[in-house]
């Protein structure tokens, strides 16, 4: 189990697939050299990422604002209910408009950052951990539980476990915030274990409720925006959590839990789902857990051989794993280096995929893998690739709306201010084609199986591709973006 | 003549919902003012008329997040209850009494007309053995009708599929929303997945006119055929579940997504231009279901060949301040519902349409100290139609404590028993092929 694979299989298909999995895709030029660099050094440029300073700075209103929130806070106590109500909108407007931005700054991370691994894992802990801003209706907490998933990205998983369960968004998500005694929610007490670290089977209902009445104390300070320990709300009564039993306090959870083999069995198994397309077999389960547990439950010597693995370089792994909405849209951007289009389009873009960042659609996350394709979701991937590709026009006052958050004007239908049009999206074809390729037809289609799939197309589409591209005479521009849009059309660039 | 008729209607319909809704918001929709008004003489021109087909429906309406039914329906004049539930008890003003003991939550006056007008079962205490209180794995109990202590591959509904409707049109199972619910895994991927019709088709950019061929789409569904040597419809892209509902593809993930994308494209021309010709008969309130149901009312009046539609409500999964939440969400389904049924009535389909409500537990018999509840067991559903026993089915749980399970209220009817009794009496097929074994069926019509 875990033997490294030789170092004679590596070459361009398996540099790609690393590339793939390990971060967004890229283009041939990125592909060629990390082949060329061997598996060891290959692996390091993306898992050692360290090494590139990403300067990316964070959005200004990303830290804690007190004066803000008491201001708000005194404005609604001094104001009759509809002027209420109508602070409480302006508040909200102001925060989509904050996760609108947040949005945008983290997919661009993801597709132009200078380590793709990191992101990726940001995202793996995103789906784990799914919180969602539709309860916490915080960009600022949404912000925040992000940059921990970055710092702790590849981090010891005790003190990522213990972080996440102080965290305001998921204080909030999981109503751990509130909780107090002698009534302790259970909500974070059950999520924790059965959707985080264990998973149903390896804790019982009593381990729930006493699980939960240990939590009591942790919480959040409103005012500050921060944790909080709150005495009061503390249950000092003796509990007996997991075959432990003491005062116990929400620390001892996440170390009692932690503690538990299924603990390193279930986290590992979901890092190799995420990460090769599919569960782990029990004896390749048993093999990561225990990489994990001899590295001081430390992940990054765990996925360090893990991308090594000659498992992870198996024919039944490669290309046989849905890409995921995100990854689907920043992979794109990054194979035909590209730009993403505005952050608004974008949003829309991964919600009508149903990977709506900061709003994964319940605890569990998505589910991924084939739930990602639907006859719906699959037309829709077919449709943005025309819009990434092809370009469309929009107009410009609804653009705009659409940054300044004015859905109510934009829903009464109101005809736009101007009839300005803006081009959004639209790749440039000379910039990643030779002129030979874009004038040989035959040319052009095997640069464009190379660049943008991992596998060959079928005869029968290549077929269907090479009659569309005859049947265009002499190739300008546009058909060549047609071209490109109609290979994103297939089934095969789903997959990665 | 009746050409033009359609037209206006057409071009009426992409000018109001590309402009003057929510709907602007999407990026299809962009497409769809680029690309698809350039063309919508073309997609007129290949409407046609579906033929209607007189088999029964079947609505099933899921309630996400585990609903409070102790607040749903509403057992106002138990002292227990009164005493379970000193801050989120409803008083008997605040009900919609049915018997004099048992009252509909307030915000349910759209149920309470129903029930009034005979087209409402509430079925009361529905919930199965050793129940878990996990949302996920009890939602997958649900969908698959498995034992609490059973891990199943595929859904019921997706049983039914394979059992029933082999080589059935995929639009045979549709839901609504854009996911496949776990009830749909089958051995054979039936069904498919609808959001938004306006843009359920591949859009281009090509200006033609009618007659003319659009190349780009034309290639497009070459590239997309399914290749011969794919396996065949029952050793293919199966899906099936692990544990805690994650699909898996039974074959490779490459013929699942070569299924999926044939099933689009079979599908993508009818629905269209259903939704393109039925108006509906009846206002439905501007909430998520109720544009749900409202599609749903079009693709059953335009004739889709569709035996069971699926439709989610989420949000019930109230822990902290459940009152208004809940309100809130029930006013919407009564609502919502109560359109849906009016929409039927005026088109006649009323009486070939049922529709069955469920979540996956109740919730917890004491009231938190956050103003909510925790997750629980048992709860009443709702069955809906026009021939249904209307009333009150099955008894409702004692809420005395020394009959209640770790604070629970104990089940008096298995679900299993209801999917019996819309399998057998409704959807006319022998339900323990479906459902592994014989439960007896509840008599709902």
């Amino acid at each position: 189990m875990l033997k490294a694979l030789p170092a004679d299989r590596w070459d361009y298909n398996t540099a790609a697939h690393l590339l793939n999995r390990a971060g967004f895709g890229g283009p041939p030029t990125v592909i060629e050299r990390l082949a060329s660099l061997g598996p060891d050094d290959a692996l390091s440029t993306l898992l050692d990422y360290e090494q590139y300073a990403d300067p990316t700075p964070a959005p200004d209103w990303a830290k804690p604002d007190p004066a803000g929130v008491k201001q708000l806070r005194d404005a609604a106590k001094n104001a009759s209910p509809d002027e209420r109500r109508k602070l409480y909108q302006q508040e909200m407007r102001v925060q989509f408009r904050r996760l609108m931005e947040l949005r945008g700054w983290w997919l661009n991370r993801m597709a132009k950052g200078p380590r793709p691994f990191q992101e990726k894992m940001v995202l793996f802990w995103h789906g784990h951990f799914a919180t969602s801003f539709v309860k916490v209706r915080s960009a600022y907490y949404m912000w925040r539980q992000n940059e921990l998933f970055r710092r702790l990205a590849t981090g010891n998983w005790q003190e990522l476990l213990t972080f996440v369960g102080k965290d305001p968004a998921m204080l909030i998500w999981l109503d751990q915030a509130e909780s107090r005694r002698p009534h302790a929610n259970e909500n974070f007490a059950r999520e924790v274990m059965e959707l985080f670290s264990l998973g149903i089977g390896h804790y019982t209902e009593k381990d729930v409720t006493e699980g939960a009445r240990a939590l009591t104390g942790w919480s959040l300070d409103r005012l500050n925006q921060d944790y909080i320990y709150r005495p009061f709300f503390h249950d000092n009564g003796a509990k007996t959590f997991l075959g432990l039993t003491g005062n116990l306090n929400g620390d001892d959870v996440i170390a009692r839990i932690v503690a538990q083999p299924a603990s390193a069995r279930f986290i590992t198994a979901k890092l190799w789902n995420y990460f090769a397309g599919q569960p782990p077999s029990d004896g390749l389960n048993i093999a990561l857990a225990a990489v994990l547990g001899e590295n001081g439950n430390n992940f990054k010597p765990l996925l360090r051989i893990m991308f090594r693995s000659e498992e992870f370089y198996n024919p039944a792994i490669v290309c046989n794993q849905v890409k995921s909405p995100v990854q689907w849209l920043v992979g794109t951007a990054r194979v035909l280096e590209c730009d993403l289009p505005p952050t608004q389009i974008c949003e829309g873009i991964t919600r009508r995929m149903r990977q709506d960042l900061f709003a994964p659609p319940n605890v569990k996350g998505w589910d991924g893998g084939i739930a990602w394709i639907t006859t719906t979701t699959l037309l829709d991937r077919y449709n943005t690739a025309a819009l990434l590709i092809q370009g469309a026009d929009i107009p410009k006052a609804r653009l705009e709306a659409m940054q300044q958050m004015q859905m109510n004007s934009m829903a009464a239908g109101q005809p736009p201010a101007q009839r300005e049009r803006v081009h959004v999206g639209g790749v440039d074809v000379v910039r990643i084609l030779s002129p030979e390729e874009r004038t040989d037809k035959s040319r052009l289609v095997a640069a464009l199986q190379h660049r943008l799939l991992q596998s060959a197309l079928k005869d029968d589409q290549a077929r269907a591709l090479g009659d569309f591209l005859n049947a265009r005479g002499k190739l300008n521009d546009a058909d060549i973006r047609a071209a490109i849009r109609l290979v994103m059309c297939t089934p095969e660039y789903q997959v990665t | 003549m009746k050409n033009e008729i359609t037209l206006q209607t057409r071009r009426q319909f992409l000018r109001t919902t590309v402009l003057g809704s929510a709907l602007s918001w999407t990026v299809p929709a962009f497409l769809a003012d680029t690309f698809a008004a350039l063309h919508s003489e073309a997609a007129d021109s290949a409407t046609q008329i579906a033929t209607g087909k007189d088999a029964t429906i079947l609505v099933v309406l899921q309630m996400a997040g585990g609903n409070d039914g102790i607040n749903t329906v509403v057992p106002y004049t138990n002292d227990y209850y009164r005493k379970a539930r000193p801050k989120l008890g409803l008083t008997p003003q605040q009900v919609l009494n049915l018997n004099g003991e048992i009252g509909l939550h307030r915000a349910l006056t759209g149920f309470k007309d129903l029930y009034d007008d005979g087209h409402l079962a509430v079925v009361q205490g529905v919930g199965y053995p050793n129940p878990n209180r996990s949302h996920f794995r009890s939602t997958e109990i649900w969908q698959t009708a498995s034992d609490s202590d059973q891990v199943e591959k595929y859904g019921w509904l997706g049983r039914y599929f394979d059992n029933a409707c082999p080589g059935c049109d995929p639009t045979v199972g549709v839901d609504i929303g854009g996911q496949t619910p776990q009830s749909f895994f089958a051995q054979t991927p039936t069904g498919i997945s609808l959001a938004n019709p306006q843009s359920y088709r591949f859009m281009s950019p090509g200006r033609f006119k009618p007659g003319q061929v659009d190349l780009l789409e034309e290639s497009y569904e070459k590239m997309n055929e399914m290749p011969d040597d794919a396996p065949d419809a029952n050793s293919g892209g199966s899906i099936g579940a692990l544990a805690s509902g994650m699909p898996q593809p039974g074959g490779s993930v490459l013929h699942f997504i070569e299924r999926t994308a044939l099933d689009a494209q079979v599908s993508s021309e009818k629905i269209r231009a259903i939704v393109a010709r039925v108006k509906n008969q009846a206002p439905y309130p501007a909430t998520k279901l109720g544009g749900d149901l409202k599609l749903i009312a079009q693709l059953i009046a335009g004739g889709l060949p569709t035996r069971v539609y699926y439709v989610s409500q989420g949000g019930y999964d109230t822990h902290v301040n459940q009152a208004g939440t809940q309100d809130r969400l029930l006013k919407e389904l009564g609502d919502a519902v109560n359109a849906f049924v009016g929409d039927l009535k005026a088109q006649g389909n009323l009486q070939r349409v049922l529709v069955v409500t469920f979540s996956e537990f109740g919730r917890r018999v004491a009231e938190n100290a956050n103003g909510g509840t925790d997750h629980g067991a048992a709860a009443p559903l709702f069955v809906i139609g026009d021939k249904v026993k209307a009333g009150l089915l099955g008894r409702y749980p004692s809420l005395a404590p020394q009959d209640l399970f770790e604070g629970d209220i104990q089940y008096t009817v298995d679900f299993r028993s209801i999917y019996a009794g819309v399998l057998e009496s409704w959807l006319q097929v022998k339900s323990a092929p479906v459902l592994g074994r014989q439960f007896e069926p509840l008599q709902l019509v």
